[in-house]
C-alpha cells in the first residue's frame, strides 16, 4: 500500500503534469503485471513527450485500440491507478487519453 | 597484470533442493579445488546478489559467508540489479589495481524459484524508477518500449527479434550447465504468448537459480603456477538515469557505449579484434542494442543482420556471441549472470568450452546491464601468451 505521506508528496508532482498535452514516442501492452495491476491486465503503457519536451510514462486509457499509433496526441488526466485493499487510501495518478483531433 | 585463473558455475535452472548459500558454497569450493588454492589464500571476496534482501529478508551476507567458510577477510556484497555480477568483477579489478600480490574471489548467486512470478516481478521492480512502477510499467515493459521504438524507427517487425533467441537456444543446447537445452525455431518464438508487446515469453530470459565464481589474482607466483588463465585487460563501468523517460535516445543504451569506449581504450584493442562476446540479452532486443552500442554493428542494422546468424557457432565466422546460451538459454540468476559471462570468456580463452569452443580465440568481451541501462559493465579479456 502507498502510505498517506507518500501520496501527499506525490500529489505535488501530479499537479504539474495534469492537463498537459504531448505525443506518443513509444508504447507497449503489458500482459504480465505485478499483483497491484493484475486485474487491469492487459493494459497499455505509453511514453509521452510533453509540449515542454519533458518525457513521462503512463497508462493510455479510454481509447479505440485500432487507433493506437506512434506520434498521436494525448492529454494527461487524473485516474485511480491501482488495486487496493478495502481500507487503503485510493491512490490517484496520471494516465493519458487520446485527444479528439487524432 | 590481473588474471582470471579459475571459474566454476553450478547448473543454472530450477534448483529447488538448494538454498542461496548452498549454491554459493558449491561455486566457491569447486573453484578453489580447480585452482588448488585454499580459502586461506584468498584476500577478499566480492559477492554479487540482488534479491535476497527483498525476497527472503536475507542481508549482511558478508558475515554469513564468513561463517560458512570460517574466514575473517573483507567480504563485500555488491548490488546493481542485473549488473550486480559485473559490478563485483569491476570492484575486484579495482581492488587488485590498488593492492599488490592479492588473490580475490568474485562470487555471484541468486535464488529465484522459491517465489511466485508475481513476487519475483515485484522484487525485480525494486530496481525500477518509482514513477514508472506507479504507472504499472514492468521490467519487460521497459524493454518492450525500447523494442517497439526500435522496430518502428528502423522498419522491422517482431520476427527480426526472434532470431536472437533461436541462436542463443542453439548455443544453450551445447552447454551442459544451461537452464534450457532445447533448440527452438523462429515460429516457436512468434507463437509464444506476449509478456509485454512486442516481447513474448521466448524473447525473454527466464527466472533461474544458480551461482558462479571466479578467482582473480595479480600475484605473479600464482599466475605462473596455475595452468589455465586469461588476462583481464580492462573492466569499465558506467551509469545512467534509472527512468527510461529521462533518456535522450530510446534506441541505445548510453551506459553501454560509455563503458565500452573506456574498456576498448584501456585494453588498446578495437571491436573488430574481439572473437567471442557474452552480451546482456535479458530480452531479444537487448542483444541487438548491445551489438550496436558496443561498436560491433552499425546503429539500426542489427535487426537485419541477426537474420543471417552471423554470430552463431557453425554459421558465423568473425565474432561469435553468447556461446553460453546467453541469459536467454543459459538462464539468468541475476547476481550470477555477470560473473558467468566473464567465466564463459575465460573458458573460451583457455580452450575449455567443450562443444561450444570457438577456434583460435585471442580476445573476448563481456557486457552486463543493470535494469534497462542504469548500469553497464564491459570487460575485455585476452588469451595468456
Amino acid at each position: 500500500m502507498l502510505s498517506p505521506v507518500k501520496i501527499w508528496r506525490r500529489q505535488k508532482e501530479i499537479r504539474k503534469i495534469l492537463g498537459k498535452e504531448g505525443i506518443i514516442i513509444s508504447w507497449t501492452k503489458i500482459y504480465v503485471a505485478t499483483d497491484e495491476f493484475k486485474k487491469q491486465a492487459p493494459y497499455f503503457i505509453v511514453l509521452i513527450e510533453l509540449e515542454d519536451k519533458k518525457r513521462v510514462i503512463g497508462q493510455l486509457v479510454d481509447f479505440d485500440k485500432e487507433k493506437l499509433n506512434f506520434g498521436l496526441k494525448v492529454k494527461a488526466v487524473l485516474r485511480r491507478i491501482k488495486e487496493i485493499k478495502e481500507e487503503d487510501i485510493i491512490p490517484y495518478g496520471v494516465k493519458f487519453k487520446l485527444v479528439d483531433e487524432n | 597484470m590481473i588474471a582470471v585463473v579459475g571459474y566454476y558455475s553450478t547448473k543454472f535452472g530450477e534448483l529447488w533442493e538448494r538454498s542461496l548459500f548452498d549454491l554459493t558454497k558449491e561455486a566457491v569450493n569447486e573453484v578453489l579445488k580447480q585452482t588448488a588454492l585454499e580459502i586461506k589464500e584468498i584476500d577478499a571476496i566480492f559477492f554479487a546478489n540482488m534479491l535476497a534482501g527483498v525476497l527472503e529478508n536475507n542481508l549482511h551476507s558478508s558475515a554469513k559467508l564468513a561463517e560458512i567458510f570460517n574466514i575473517n577477510i573483507p567480504i563485500f556484497r555488491v548490488e546493481a540489479a542485473c549488473a550486480s555480477g559485473g559490478m563485483a568483477v569491476f570492484l575486484a579489478n579495482q581492488y587488485l589495481k590498488a593492492n599488490t600480490n592479492k588473490t580475490v574471489l568474485v562470487v555471484g548467486a541468486e535464488k529465484m524459484t522459491d517465489f511466485s512470478p508475481e513476487q519475483v516481478t515485484y522484487g525485480l521492480s525494486a530496481a525500477a524508477s518509482s514513477q514508472e512502477q506507479e504507472a504499472g510499467l514492468t521490467f519487460p515493459g521497459l524493454y518492450a518500449l525500447m523494442a517497439n521504438f526500435y522496430l518502428h524507427k528502423y522498419h522491422y517487425n517482431e520476427e527480426n527479434l526472434a532470431y536472437v533467441s533461436v541462436k542463443n537456444h542453439f548455443h544453450g543446447s551445447l552447454n551442459s550447465k544451461a537452464h534450457f537445452r532445447k533448440k527452438i525455431i523462429v515460429d516457436n518464438v512468434l507463437e509464444s504468448p506476449y509478456v509485454a508487446y512486442p516481447l513474448k515469453v521466448l524473447d525473454s530470459s527466464p527466472i533461474s537459480d544458480g551461482a558462479a565464481a571466479l578467482v582473480l589474482t595479480n600475484d605473479k607466483e600464482k599466475i605462473k603456477k596455475i595452468k589455465n588463465k586469461a588476462i583481464l585487460l580492462s573492466c569499465n563501468l558506467a551509469t545512467d538515469s534509472i527512468s527510461l523517460a529521462k533518456r535522450k535516445n530510446l534506441d541505445e543504451i548510453l551506459a553501454t557505449k560509455i563503458a565500452a569506449e573506456k574498456a576498448f581504450k584501456e585494453a588498446k584493442i578495437k571491436p573488430s579484434e574481439i572473437q567471442v562476446a557474452e552480451v546482456h540479452d535479458c530480452f531479444s532486443i537487448a542483444e541487438i542494442l548491445a551489438m550496436e552500442d558496443l561498436g560491433f554493428w552499425e546503429k539500426g542494422e542489427g535487426g537485419k543482420l541477426i537474420t543471417q546468424f552471423p554470430t552463431m557457432i557453425d554459421k558465423g565466422d568473425r565474432l561469435i556471441v553468447n556461446t553460453s546460451g546467453g541469459l536467454k538459454a543459459s538462464g539468468h540468476p541475476v547476481g550470477a549472470t555477470g560473473v558467468k559471462q566473464v567465466g564463459e570468456i575465460f573458458l573460451q580463452l583457455t580452450n575449455q568450452a567443450e562443444k561450444r569452443q570457438v577456434k583460435n580465440v585471442k580476445y573476448g568481451l563481456t557486457h552486463n546491464v543493470g535494469g534497462s541501462g542504469g548500469t553497464a559493465v564491459v570487460s575485455i579479456l585476452a588469451v595468456s601468451s
